[in-house]
């Protein structure tokens, strides 16, 4: 028992610690992507509070929502940001990583405007029971 | 008189500095023997993680494994639907009716295509195949 509790907490600390690295390399390549010119938008990853329908085995109790902000100065119309939130849902990779981390809300909005849409992570992969 | 008080002050100071030591020798043993204790079991916490057995903790460890090529995520994000609506055109396996070879080339090709349709740097290089095998000019 007490190894148990032991190894939660330091899986607790790792997972924290990932998290705040995959969010930063999002950042930094979304940051040189505009810098170098090569995407017109800047992205900005951040946690937020997620939806609670949404749970899976892997939810964090609190701040389940992996949220994608784009600064286009404009509206980002339906197509722009389902375009952008099928690239990251169609990368196995990511998914399986943003589930093992706690996630289970995906959240694109722009900077203007109320409107934003939202993915459940547990559709894109099948977990284990 | 003098040398009197003056031996019975040194008597009682060196009593109380041997009491004093004493007391502090077992205050440093006690706490010793706790922080070794402490040490001990962390060492034992640490090296008794548990490996990975269940089928949740093997997902979870293999799922961390994988470079994720946020550059390419980026990129994908603005500029595959562009790149994916021309090679969808001009690998079509039906603009090579007559020739059966470039006709499964352009279907192979075709097939990946739509399974990474978005996927820049996939997209980028199913391009140059297609420039080489088939001749498509972009």
């Amino acid at each position: 028992m007490l190894t148990n509790i032991w190894n939660n907490i330091i899986e607790w600390f790792k997972d924290r610690s990932e998290k705040a690295q995959l969010i930063r390399s999002f950042n930094d390549s979304a940051k040189n992507a505009f810098i170098t010119n090569q995407a017109p938008t800047l992205l900005k990853a951040k946690i937020s509070k997620g939806e609670k329908s949404y749970r899976h085995q892997f939810s964090n109790w609190l701040n389940t929502g992996f949220r994608i902000q784009a600064f286009s100065g404009r509206q980002l119309s339906k197509e722009e940001i389902k375009q952008i939130g099928e690239v990251i849902l169609n990368d196995n990779i990511l998914v399986r990583r943003l589930i093992v981390l706690g996630w289970d809300t995906l959240e694109i909005h722009g900077d203007k405007g109320n409107y934003g849409l939202r993915w459940q992570l547990k559709d894109y992969i099948a977990l284990p029971q | 008189m003098n040398d009197t008080l003056f031996t019975d002050t040194i008597k009682a100071t060196s009593e109380v500095v041997t009491k004093t030591d004493a007391a502090t020798t077992n205050s440093i043993n006690y706490w010793m023997w706790i922080a070794i204790l402490e040490l001990v079991i962390i060492v034992l916490l640490i090296l008794s993680r548990k490996k990975p057995d269940s089928k949740k903790e093997l997902f979870k460890r293999e799922a961390k494994q994988g470079d994720i090529d946020f550059g390419n995520i980026i990129n994908s994000s603005f500029h595959v639907k562009p790149l994916y609506d021309e090679l969808k055109v001009k690998c079509h396996p039906d603009r090579f009716p007559n020739d059966i070879e470039k006709n499964k080339i352009a279907l192979a090709i075709f097939q990946e295509i739509s399974k990474n349709k978005t996927n820049y740097k996939k997209l980028i290089e199913l391009k140059e195949l297609a420039k080489q095998k088939l001749n498509i000019n972009f």
